[in-house]
């Protein structure tokens, strides 16, 4: 053992330095070729994988977050919409509304008017013929009556003076 | 500490077969260990993988934290096998010793100078390799004298002192946990029962820690070597 200690002593065995170092490099080897490299690349894989997922995540989250928004804008804008048009849609209503009240208003003036002045004519036509005719009836009848020489157009005045005086009665 | 060895000649160099013989056996585990812990690699990783990924990741940040820029990749897998074997072989004289006929088969590889020597010639080649691959040969002899010129003989003795600190401290340490081990079992046959009893908790204790010594130089001897490699590739 003590020359084991002592190096240079005879029974130093130098041949376990280049076994160890053989038998190192063929451990390593193996290890590699068994274990160390199937482990690594499958590690190195999974780190990548984890980050394409989170990448492929954060991704995805922006994508939904502009979907939502815009989605929200056009709720929001349909909201502007439907209120615009139920506006609109009151107005016309209401201007269809008056331009119908306002005909009909004109129309109902209109019709009124013309029957009053349709009653008034027919009055006057009425009253003139009446006139005409009483007088002529009136004339007849003085002249049959009274047979007196009397001129046409005294008469006439006389009857006319007579039938005004009727009238303003009547109008009273 | 009166252990006999076989020796055999063998193209004119003496081999340990005690030496060789665990030196394989420790080889032989660590493989075992990888291969049984790596059968089914999935990207969902079953029992068996976290553990290895574990051990991956625990190897690979001592080479991160050696070389922090990422420069460090291509000595993981060297870190892996270095911690592995060198924790395998502490443990293995604390479990597991065959003597037959008065002659040690089977002990720790590492509680011999030479085979932590060995280890350590193992680091310092592949730092002075990866020196002269990056800076070239006339870059690499170059780098001896920075940051002076006058600091020459002292970088060049560093690389021994270097050498001898690397192998000596892990082999210093668990040689002296199997002889202080082995002075428990002398003592524990000293007086009969008496001293057995006494012996008993106190091989408990020592082995309890020589399993965290193993440990910790593990840990140490594969820092160290990602250290020197890592001074060897930049030039200050």
């Amino acid at each position: 053992m003590a020359g084991l200690l002592v190096l240079g002593a005879n029974q130093v065995a130098l041949g376990d330095m280049l076994f160890i170092l053989v038998s190192f490099i063929v451990l390593a080897l193996l290890v590699k070729h068994y274990a160390w490299g199937p482990v690594t690349k499958m590690m190195d894989a999974r780190s990548e994988k984890i980050t394409g997922d989170l990448d492929y995540a954060d991704q995805e989250r922006s994508r939904a977050e502009k979907l939502a928004k815009e989605r929200e804008d056009a709720l929001k804008n349909s909201r502007a919409e439907a209120v615009e048009i139920v506006n609109k849609a009151k107005e016309s209503g209401e201007t269809q509304k008056k331009s119908i009240v306002s005909d009909a208003h004109s129309e109902a003036e209109e019709l009124r008017q013309r029957a009053k002045s349709d009653a008034a004519k027919a009055r006057e036509d009425a009253m003139s013929g009446a006139q005409n005719d009483i007088a002529n009836l009136s004339l007849e009848i003085a002249s049959k009556v009274i047979s007196k020489e009397l001129n046409a157009d005294d008469q006439k005045s006389l009857i006319d003076s007579y039938i005004k005086e009727l009238t303003v009665n009547e109008t009273k | 500490m009166n252990d006999k060895y076989k020796f055999v000649e063998f193209l004119g160099l003496r081999f340990n077969v005690a030496n060789d013989l665990s030196v394989i056996v420790s080889a032989i585990l660590v493989f075992i260990l990888v291969f049984a812990l790596s059968r089914k690699v999935t990207m969902r990783p079953g029992k068996a993988q976290n553990v290895l990924e574990w051990m991956i990741d625990f190897t690979n940040s001592i080479v991160k934290s050696a070389m922090p820029d990422g420069s460090g990749k291509q000595f993981n897998l060297y870190a892996f096998v270095l911690f592995l074997f060198i924790f395998v072989s502490n443990q293995l004289g604390l479990f597991f010793q065959l003597k037959i006929g008065g002659f040690t088969y089977v002990k720790s590889p590492t509680s011999n100078p030479l085979i932590t020597m060995g280890l350590a010639t193992i680091s310092l080649l592949v730092s002075h390799y990866y020196a002269v691959k990056k800076f070239g040969f006339g870059g690499y002899l170059s780098n001896y004298a920075r940051p002076v010129k006058f600091l020459l003989p002292i970088n060049l003795l560093e690389e021994f002192t270097n050498f001898l600190t690397l192998s000596l401290r892990l082999y210093g340490n668990i040689f002296a946990g199997e002889v202080l081990l082995a002075l428990i079992g002398t003592v524990a046959k000293s007086l009969g029962a008496v001293t057995f009893i006494a012996a008993m908790p106190l091989a408990m204790v020592w082995q309890g820690f020589s399993v965290f010594i193993g440990a910790i130089q593990a840990y140490v001897f594969t820092t160290l070597s990602m250290v020197y490699i890592s001074r060897k590739l930049e030039q200050e």
